[in-house]
């Protein structure tokens, strides 16, 4: 997908691991259930602009090619560099360290797909992202009618969702969380090593003992299971 | 988008495509395919869709094992920086608590800094004394002012040298002043006579000999025998070693 901030959109162009359609948002982020869709030319990864999309796994800084990859050396390593931060700023606001680990996770997830999505620009700096993520959930949490009793130290910041920030992303976590809970263990199970963890088949069959082919309709049986609840992901009313 | 089912080969075609696991030719062939076929461009839609939410699904597990190991690793005293910042943390107060051992008072500076306290004052009733000039002083010296209550007794002192009671309290702004030999003079005279205040001066005389060090002198003093500073001062040779 090619979403770019507004500043950056006139960059939109193909090349991507995730294939060559881009979708184009004439008014913006807010326009996702009205987009239209434009099918651009290949163009050579060096005739990229400056501030493109993300969503070449062999170009752009480690960490976003470490999230295109799914590798969890490089989660690690975000978790590692950016969580003490968030953790200090949501105990400052009467959270707990569960609250952080929570927050910071919900963090990551929408760093991930930001990138996944081409949503954000190499140029971002990763902990900045998370951090004002992370602060600006951790501040819906504290306003929420649970948490009205807390005291905020920290509330300088503005009440905006950040800038670079889509607002529709988080919504689209929940929907792609609905859908994959529809999944059942064993499904889970095969389409979790070949989608994320990126394992041939031949890979995940020796380790499940079964035959490749086994694995190969478990996942398409599996599949064609979400397929079923392709209208929960598009936020339409009635399945098809 | 079509409502039947999608076979075995496309759904395949669009997996390896979303994936990026085509050659050249065979992503040329499919991107022909998706400009010409509108339900093959929404079902590449809804497959990209659904591996994401698989991989979201990965991602979410993969996080809380993330999480579960720090929280391990931080019970069992901290990771990374923290760690080192403990570390740090524990040296440092190591090599304070030896400056501070090492650089501390000696034990006899130590036991003179504990025990002493300047006397209280004299009660002082309103309009009930003829020496109103004494009385204001003593308010001062009761108040803590003891440099504007000295500057008050030292005309009486110099008009009256043997008074027990100016000699004493002056003796007590000199001790808090850090002036312990003119102090020494005072008290020393007071408790040669028959002073109210010479058991008192005795005892002050004895701290002085202890924070000089002067064990020998403190303990000639033989305040053993004291009823009110006996036991203390019997203590304080003890700690000292006598």
């Amino acid at each position: 997908m090619c979403h770019f901030p507004v500043r950056d959109r006139s960059h939109c162009q193909s090349g991507s691991d995730v294939g060559l359609w881009r979708t184009f948002h004439p008014t913006g982020w807010r326009s996702l259930n009205f987009r239209r869709i434009i099918v651009f030319r290949t163009t050579k990864a060096s005739t990229l602009p400056v501030g493109r999309a993300l969503s070449d796994t062999t170009t752009g800084p480690a960490w976003v090619k470490g999230l295109l990859s799914n590798d969890p050396g490089m989660l690690r390593s975000l978790y590692a560099e950016h969580f003490p931060t968030v953790r200090a700023m949501v105990l400052q606001n009467s959270g707990s360290a569960n609250d952080a680990q929570d927050i910071f996770q919900e963090a990551i997830a929408v760093l991930w797909l930001s990138v996944k999505e081409g949503r954000i620009i190499p140029e971002v700096d990763p902990g900045g992202y998370l951090y004002r993520v992370a602060k600006n959930k951790w501040l819906d949490t504290v306003r929420s009618a649970a948490h009205k009793h807390m005291k905020v130290v920290h509330d300088e910041r503005t009440l905006e969702r950040p800038s670079d920030v889509p607002d529709d992303i988080e919504e689209r976590i929940v929907r792609l969380r609905g859908v994959y809970e529809k999944l059942d263990d064993k499904c889970r199970t095969v389409l979790d090593r070949f989608y994320f963890e990126r394992k041939d088949l031949s890979t995940i069959a020796e380790e499940l003992g079964v035959e490749e082919e086994s694995i190969r309709t478990i996942k398409y049986r599996c599949m064609m299971k979400l397929r079923a609840f392709r209208n929960v992901i598009r936020g339409e009313e009635h399945e098809v | 988008m079509s409502k039947a089912p999608l076979d075995k080969a496309t759904f395949e075609a669009i997996e390896a495509y979303v994936l990026g696991r085509m050659s050249a030719t065979e992503r040329d062939a499919f991107e022909q395919r998706l400009v010409l076929e509108p339900d093959l461009r929404a079902e590449l839609e809804l497959g990209r869709e659904h591996i994401r939410a698989v991989e979201l699904g990965g991602l979410t597990r993969t996080l809380r094992t993330i999480a579960e190991q720090e929280n391990a690793s931080g019970s069992q005293g901290g990771s990374g920086w923290g760690r080192y910042i403990a570390y740090a943390a524990s040296i440092a107060l190591l090599v304070s608590v030896a400056i501070w051992w090492a650089a501390r008072p000696p034990l006899n500076e130590r036991l003179y800094a504990a025990h002493f306290t300047p006397d209280p004052g004299l009660p002082v009733a309103m309009s009930a004394t003829d020496d109103h000039v004494f009385a204001d002083a003593m308010v001062y010296y009761k108040e803590g002012r003891y440099g504007e209550a000295a500057q008050r007794w030292a005309p009486l002192l110099q008009q009256d040298p043997s008074n027990d009671t100016l000699l004493y309290y002056t003796a007590m702004v000199e001790l808090v002043n850090g002036d312990a030999g003119s102090a020494m003079a005072r008290l020393a005279s007071v408790s040669d006579g028959s002073s109210t205040f010479k058991s008192r001066a005795r005892w002050y005389l004895f701290l002085i000999h202890v924070k000089r060090n002067e064990i020998e002198q403190a303990r000639a003093l033989q305040l053993g025998t004291d009823t009110m500073y006996g036991e203390r001062a019997l203590r304080i040779l003890s700690q000292l070693g006598e």
